[in-house]
């Protein structure tokens, strides 16, 4: 999304809202963008600094072609700065990094952009820092949080920022935009809701790992219809060799979720939103009358509560045998 | 030694010989026998010597001498830079091998310490014990140390003084005469140069002229100290053995059990501001300030908690501790019935070894505040303070000013006690 | 782009401009080295961000010709391998040689090396300057400016606009101030400015100590170019540029008192080695506080106490002691960092009072000044 024209395709919204504040020459000092995964959050930041350093503008939009545009482009612009944790939070060497930016002047001129990608990983600490600068905010600067989490924003910066919210994507639209790329009918469906990346979609498509993760999830779910006992030992047989790092348990968590969504969607004769198992498969009708729709509805309940542990750093296999253990009970 | 009467004590002074020297030494022992310095920076040349070895004494070395003069004198001279950590540990080492014998101990600097041991004399030998003593330390820490028995602290000072290294002086009454009397009165316990000064002025040489000096001529010239100095130079000192002397300055509280239960806000006030009253007068007459207050509230069902909150400077009025423990109450009182209220100042420090460097942007206001700290000041210091005598060197150690450096190492051997 | 040059050159203008660039930088393009060559001259940057440095070679000097064949164009090579390169290289003939695809080939004798470079244009572009902007001072006197001076920034991030040195200049008078709120130090000097005019530049400690380390003792002068963001120091071969700290520097000049109570006239040289003295036995951790008391009209008494260790008490005899009695504390440090930054034989402190700042001067002048503030004893 190199315009504020595409990025209005899929957020018309929020894209109406910043080109106003533009056109009105009322670019706010503090942005806090916050939608899911490929909602156009990083497209939105980079856009907003072209748009303060481009030497062409057209319009609203930046040129994209000048010195400028290109080397925000490639994060090489000095006064352009992007705090993205490493790892699990943002360092203390890079809010020092961040700091130290806020009380000095600009490299090239003094206008400045600050963003801070996945805003809510900030510590306590962190948040503080810029929330003083925000209190203070200097006329050429502009500070630009994204989130996936906003419940994880402080209110105290929450309320300094103008919040753009950005919608979910039509999983609907992007499945049909998986197809027009190639992908099989059934896969897009399943690949359409688990991420709004297109790049990301492709690649689970070719990916052998997931092709394979699939396979095992819907194992399970027939082992746990079956054979507790089998479930609980396919946890170390197999489960705990393929999902190895913590995105590939996540993953897998949201591939189960996703099958026993389906199973209840069955119960519920809403196949049309099935996305892991055939609504016409012999198999699907076997495994669905095996669960009650109250014991799905538990299950599901379970199983985000799983995640929710993985997420707090439970171990990864306590995780799962705590699970099928309780899908048993 | 006299078998213990009635009333008589048995008290000793245990002084560390040459303590950073003994230490460096016990630490490397290829430097036993060499003349050694501890000296503030040994890479310069203006260093000025600490402490030295016996070695280095007799060579003429002598403490606060610069360096390149003790180097004159002695070509070979050791110099280390001196190590606190490694002294405070050998001190925690001394200190808990003293409490072993009595738990009456009070230290008073990093390497010598009042042991009151009159009830242990009851059992057994007072000299057997010191000589014991004496030998587990230079045996377990290689530390050399002298002891000074006697009946009374200031006369076991006197005495663990007269014999160096490795002494143990029997300091009785009966001998004060030939012993005390004829020593110069500069080297009397609690005389620095500026009082030995001020008696050589009236005719007092030696602790004997101090022993028969007009009392009120000594009032005269130094207060309520002239006649405290004449009492020991005659041998009378009645001042207890003290195991929390070390402990004055660490915390100073106040806290009352109401006459009943209140949940009255006027009532609670009420007693924060006496309770604020009484620290504060406490604090005033230690001459400290703290840095940290403290609210303790024991609820009617006995649950207690207690709040406290760090400042950034040292306080020691009422109306600043009734103000912050009045924020305490308000963010943590839950509402339900109070039946105790108490009030701490913490990491108190006595005020002549607090210090504050002033800003350049908020000077103006400190000074504000310092005029009026003054006034109150002035009225204190008509109440003898004088009684303190300043340190006057090194090697004599300093009984009266306790810098948080001795506390802490002082509390360390009585943490690692339990 | 191509040109032809010698290897000795080239490296003392590589040594140059390493002292700004950083391998830790947010900036990625910064690892490396920009090489541009011009008509006239190769000219090669540096830069952390915080610092950058040019460094020009011309291509003819006082009749020598020192690069040659050259065809302009630029590129940014990596930091971490140009320098050895070149450092290492076997003969003292470099050709240097870039093309379209940003390869790189260095030859030297019968070696050769292909690096892959990167765009130029991804490069910063560090502010053009404009010479009705400037004024010229010498190198040497900047530098002793920068001594008296940047010592007192402060090294807390709690006011960041304290960590810089202000500068301003107003009326042919160029005035360095730096305090880090417990001392400040001053120094006024004139200079040929034309009227320019500016105040509240505020040049990063860091950045002015390594200016300091940059500039050689030399008799040159310096050209010196403020802009809204940077401030260029520009010399014969070396342009350092610097980014300035944001913010309003406070208003000091008012909180200097100037009704003085005692004053105290000594030699600079046995202060210094009395509050040294002093300071031995004083506290570390308490910036080794020490205690002066004026006794008479004529001596000093400089004191510290330590428990734990011992005290010391000297005694000195100075030129002169005029006004009220005096008994102050203050940081030994604080006083013996001003008196060796004012390098003068003679001193004169104005005492305002115990609890107020004090200001050690030279005994004849008034451009240099040193303020500070003393510790509350209670």
């Amino acid at each position: 999304m190199d315009t504020f024209a595409e990025l209005a395709e899929i957020q018309p919204l929020a894209s109406k809202i910043i080109t106003n504040s533009i056109r009105k020459d009322r670019i706010s000092h503090a942005y806090l963008v916050q939608g899911a995964r490929g909602t156009g959050k990083r497209a939105i930041a980079t856009l907003l600094a072209k748009k303060l350093f481009c030497e062409h503008p057209n319009g609203v939009e930046p040129c994209n072609t000048c010195n400028m545009c290109k080397r925000i482009d490639s994060h090489n612009h000095p006064d352009v700065h992007w705090i993205e944790p490493d790892g699990k939070t943002i360092k203390k060497e890079q809010m020092a990094h961040l700091q130290k930016e806020f009380s000095y002047s600009g490299m090239e001129t003094n206008k400045k952009v600050y963003i801070v990608t996945a805003a809510d990983t900030l510590t306590p600490n962190a948040a503080n820092r810029i929330l003083k600068f925000l209190e203070e905010p200097s006329r050429q600067t502009i500070a630009i949080l994204l989130t996936e989490n906003s419940q994880s924003i402080l209110p105290t910066i929450r309320s300094r920022c103008q919040v753009i919210d950005l919608k979910p994507l039509n999983p609907e639209r992007f499945k049909q935009q998986l197809i027009e790329k190639g992908m099989q009918a059934t896969n897009a469906a399943l690949i359409a809701t688990l991420t709004n990346d297109i790049d990301e979609a492709l690649q689970l498509n070719d990916d052998n790992w997931f092709a394979q993760a699939r396979k095992t999830m819907v194992q399970l779910i027939a082992t746990l219809a079956e054979n507790v006992n089998d479930a609980y030992l396919s946890i170390h047989s197999q489960w705990e060799g393929l999902f190895k790092e913590r995105k590939q348990q996540e993953l897998g968590l949201d591939l189960l979720l996703l099958g026993f969504r389906d199973l209840l969607y069955f119960h519920m004769e809403k196949t049309a939103s099935m996305v892991l198992f055939q609504p016409d498969g012999e198999k699907t009708s076997q495994l669905a009358i095996r669960f009650s729709q109250e014991k799905l509805i538990a299950i599901l309940q379970l199983i985000l509560k799983a995640k929710q542990n993985l997420k707090q750093n439970v171990h990864p296999t306590l995780v799962m045998e705590q699970l099928v253990l309780q899908i048993q009970g | 030694m006299v078998r213990k009467k009635n009333h008589a004590r048995v008290i000793f002074h245990i002084d560390m010989n040459c303590f950073y020297a003994s230490v460096e030494i016990a630490a490397n022992p290829k430097l036993k026998g060499k003349p050694l310095a501890i000296a503030g920076d040994p890479r310069e040349r203006k260093g000025i010597i600490v402490t030295s070895s016996y070695e280095a004494r007799a060579k003429g070395i002598k403490t606060t001498m610069p360096l390149w003069q003790a180097r004159k004198l002695c070509p070979e001279l050791i110099v280390l830079k001196p190590d606190f950590d490694k002294y405070r540990a050998a001190s925690r080492k001394i200190f808990t091998m003293l409490s072993q014998v009595t738990p009456r101990i009070q230290p008073v600097s990093i390497d010598e310490g009042y042991m009151d041991v009159t009830e242990v004399a009851a059992e057994h030998d007072p000299i057997a014990i010191a000589v014991n003593l004496q030998k587990d330390i230079f045996k377990q820490l290689q530390l050399p140390s002298s002891i000074g028995i006697a009946p009374n602290k200031f006369l076991a000072k006197m005495a663990s003084d007269m014999k160096k290294p490795l002494g143990i002086t029997i300091l009785r009454k009966r001998d004060i005469p030939q012993k005390l009397w004829p020593m110069p009165i500069g080297d009397m316990h609690g005389v620095g140069v500026k009082t030995a000064e001020k008696l050589d002025k009236i005719g007092v040489q030696t602790i004997g002229d101090l022993a028969h000096a007009d009392i009120y001529q000594l009032k005269r010239l130094l207060g309520i100290n002239g006649e405290r100095l004449r009492n020991r130079a005659n041998g009378i000192d009645n001042n207890p053995v003290d195991p929390d002397a070390v402990n004055e300055f660490k915390s100073i509280g106040s806290s009352q059990t109401l006459p009943e239960d209140t949940v009255d806000p006027r009532e609670i006030q009420k007693w924060l501001s006496i309770l604020a009253e009484n620290v504060e007068r406490r604090l005033k007459r230690k001459q400290a300030a703290g840095k940290t207050i403290q609210l303790m509230l024991r609820y009617h069902d006995r649950k207690t908690i207690t709040r406290s909150k760090k400042l950034p400077d040292y306080i020691d009025q009422k109306e600043d501790m009734i103000q912050i423990t009045n924020d305490l109450l308000q963010k943590h009182w839950d509402g339900e019935p109070i039946r105790l209220i108490g009030i701490t100042v913490q990491d108190a420090e006595e005020k002549k070894s607090i210090l504050k460097q002033l800003d350049l942007f908020s000077y103006e206001k400190e000074e504000t505040k310092a005029k009026l700290d003054h006034t109150i000041q002035a009225l204190n210091q008509k109440y003898g303070k004088d009684v303190i005598r300043k340190s006057d060197g090194i090697h004599k150690g300093d009984t009266d000013l306790r810098t948080s450096f001795q506390k802490d190492v002082l509390m360390d051997y009585q943490k690692s006690d339990d | 782009m191509k040109f032809t040059i010698q290897q000795s050159t080239l490296m003392s203008s590589v040594q140059d401009v390493m002292k700004a660039i950083s391998s830790r930088t947010a900036t990625p393009i910064l690892t490396g080295m920009k090489i541009e060559a011009k008509e006239n001259g190769i000219v090669l940057t540096g830069s952390d961000s915080d610092i950058s440095i040019e460094s020009y070679i011309p291509a003819e000097s006082d009749d020598n010709v020192n690069v040659e064949n050259i065809e302009p164009g630029s590129i940014v090579l990596h930091a971490r391998y140009f320098p050895e390169i070149i450092r290492k290289l076997p003969e003292n003939n470099v050709e240097f040689e870039a093309d379209e695809n940003f390869r790189v080939t260095i030859r030297s004798g019968k070696a050769e090396f292909n690096l892959n470079g990167q765009n130029a244009e991804e490069y910063p572009q560090l502010p053009i300057v404009h010479t009705d902007n400037s004024f010229e001072m010498p190198i040497a006197l900047l530098k002793q400016m920068i001594k008296q001076t940047s010592f007192a920034v402060s090294a807390m991030e709690t006011r960041p606009i304290l960590t810089g040195v202000n500068i301003s200049l107003k009326d042919n008078i160029l005035n360095f101030t730096a305090t880090d709120s417990h001392r400040l130090a001053s120094k006024e000097i004139p200079v040929e400015a034309d009227g320019l005019a500016f105040s509240n530049v505020v040049i990063p400690g860091k950045s002015i100590n390594e200016l300091n380390k940059t500039l050689d003792d030399s008799e040159d002068t310096v050209e010196i170019y403020v802009t809204n963001n940077q401030i260029l120091f520009k010399t014969r071969h070396l342009n350092f540029l610097s980014r300035l700290l944001d913010g309003n520097y406070p208003e000091t000049s008012r909180l200097i008192p100037n009704q003085v109570k005692t004053v105290i006239y000594a030699k600079t040289k046995d202060l210094i080695s009395t509050i040294d003295r002093a300071s031995l036995l004083a506290r570390e951790e308490r910036n080794n506080v020490v205690k002066l008391s004026t006794s008479g009209q004529q001596t000093l008494e400089i004191s510290s106490n330590s428990p734990e260790i011992g005290n010391v008490t000297e005694e000195l005899t100075v030129t002169a002691i005029e006004g009220e009695e005096l008994k102050i504390s203050f940081s030994s440090k604080y006083v013996l960092d001003a008196l060796k930054a004012i390098d003068v034989e003679d001193v004169k402190i104005d005492f305002t009072g115990a609890m107020r700042p004090f200001i050690i001067r030279p005994t004849n002048e008034e451009k240099i000044l040193q303020l500070i503030l003393p510790v509350r004893t209670y």
